[in-house]
């Protein structure tokens, strides 16, 4: 019972797997934006990122 | 427990006696098996093979009376054959002083002869007397005995008291004798040695479930829910645990080949590549685009990378990945910073010169970066490159399935050597407990 479970579990991990390398998934964070201005090509400045000023780093140790 | 061969009976019948103690009527129902009979009545221990039935001791219960939980003259199916309760008794062992008491029952059956049932807090054994000596291996540790084949640990020595006595025994049987019993344990099988002087009686237990007994004997109600965990009792999961690392090494074959396969099918490509200078002191707007490039095949992954020529200092990129054609963007930051230096404790060092992000499914067509580079504006100039790849294998979610595959396994092995750790804390060996010390 509990081996039949597990191969049941197993067979979707290993399915998800297969589609998560096929579709090429991620597990960084990205920000999908729909319908961008065909402008942005020539004023690349009128785009405002949502990473734009974020805090950076300044440290070192 | 002992026992002689049964009388073959002629006709079965049940012999009306009475009792010389108090003149109660006495059931025998052993067909003259049996050697002492316990009078319900006055609990007088009667000898079965005088005719007169001599008194041979007269007891009081000394922590009280005792119902059997199968009442004598039940009868029920075991192994294929018709057995019906004839005695019970109560024995006591002390452990470090405490008293731990379990039932037997005495069943008899004309033809195949005396057969045993024992019960400890809702644990149950059928037991029968061996017809044959097992190899007893002293000098093992834990010692171990051989008996057909397979080999029994050992888990427990000690003096059995007999405290309490109904119905028949093919035994001498007394309240307050004790008797020296070993167990030795190979679950779900148990044998058992009995020594009084010279004389050693072995048997073997086979654990039962209080719902098997109830079932067998048709007792009303349910049987009481088995407490902590018995001697001989089978792992509910040691089978299961092997089956399933079984399982485990095969799927790990799999997500191998399946990594060996993904690897071998990813385009892998470069789809574009930048180098690119950025003066954090220039005030003006450092945002731009670069060439258009193609990104082929079906919807997969992009890598973008990021190269720089950092040295104590970071750089922000503000990326976007946009589709010249449908507008579809995928935005994202990435902060590349690399520090080192020397101090007290000796180098040390601190992220690193490169960078890389895998932008998940991304369908295919033109596209182009839009890069916005922030850094101090004291640091001065940066170079970095950019190099895009389409469709590269991404070996994190390999860890990841690997993890999900190993953790029932491993939770399941946990819980068996648990139940282990149980079993055997309760033996003359138990498992050496952790965080303990000589100065406990």
């Amino acid at each position: 019972m509990i081996r039949n479970l597990y191969l049941i579990y197993g067979g979707v991990v290993l399915l998800g797997l297969s589609a998560a390398q096929y579709r090429g998934w991620s597990l960084a964070t990205i920000n999908e934006v729909k319908n961008v201005p065909r402008s942005v090509r020539d004023n690349p400045g009128s785009y405002r990122s949502i990473y734009s000023s974020f805090h950076h780093y300044t440290g070192g140790k | 427990m002992s026992s002689a061969g049964p009388t073959p009976p002629g006709k079965p019948q049940v012999k009306a006696l009475h009792c010389p103690g108090c003149g109660a009527s006495l059931t025998v129902r052993s067909f003259g098996n049996a050697v002492t009979i316990v009078c319900e009545n006055c609990r007088s221990i009667l000898d079965a093979k005088d005719p007169n039935l001599q008194i041979l001791q007269r007891f009081k219960a000394a922590t009280g009376e005792y119902r059997p939980l199968i009442p004598l003259g039940t009868r029920g199916k075991i192994r294929s054959t018709d057995y019906e309760v004839i005695g019970f008794e109560r024995r006591t062992i002390y452990v470090d002083g405490v008293p731990y008491s379990w039932h037997e029952y005495v069943l008899f059956n004309p033809y195949k002869g005396f057969r045993y049932l024992t019960e400890y807090n809702g644990h149950w054994n059928d037991v029968s007397i061996l017809k044959a000596l097992p190899d007893v291996q002293t000098d093992a540790s834990p010692p171990t005995v051989k008996y057909l084949g397979e080999t029994y640990k050992h888990f427990q020595t000690a003096k059995a008291e007999t405290s309490f006595v109904l119905g028949e025994f093919p035994w001498q049987v007394r309240v307050g004798e004790s008797v020296e019993v070993s167990d030795y344990v190979s679950p779900p099988r148990v044998l058992s040695s009995e020594a009084t002087g010279d004389e050693v009686t072995w048997s073997m237990g086979e654990y039962m479930s209080g719902k098997d007994i109830w079932t067998t004997f048709r007792l009303s109600g349910t049987a009481p829910e088995p407490v902590g965990v018995y001697e001989n009792q089978p792992s509910p999961m040691s089978a299961d645990t092997r089956k399933i690392w079984v399982a485990f090494a095969a799927f790990l074959l799999v997500l191998v080949v399946m990594m060996i396969g993904f690897d071998m099918l990813a385009r892998n490509e470069q789809a574009f590549s930048g180098s690119y200078k950025f003066d954090s002191r220039d005030h003006a707007d450092a945002s731009f685009v670069t060439d258009d490039f193609e990104l082929k095949g079906h919807t997969s992954n992009v890598e973008v990378d990021t190269s720089t020529d950092l040295n104590n200092r970071w750089i922000y990129l503000n990326y976007a990945l946009i589709n010249e054609e449908t507008g579809q963007a995928f935005d994202f930051g990435r902060e590349v910073s690399y520090y080192h230096g020397y101090d007290s404790d000796g180098s040390w060092s601190e992220g690193g010169q490169n960078d890389s992000v895998a932008v998940p499914s991304v369908p295919p067509g033109r596209y182009y970066l839009r890069l916005e580079p922030e850094g101090d504006p004291q640091y001065g100039v940066t170079y970095y490159s950019v190099t895009v790849k389409r469709d590269v294998p991404q070996y994190s979610f390999y860890g990841l399935a690997l993890l999900a595959l190993l953790a029932p396994a491993i939770l399941l092995t946990w819980r068996t050597l648990n139940f282990e750790h149980l079993r055997w804390a309760e033996s003359d060996h138990p498992p050496i407990k952790l965080g303990s010390s000589d100065d406990d």
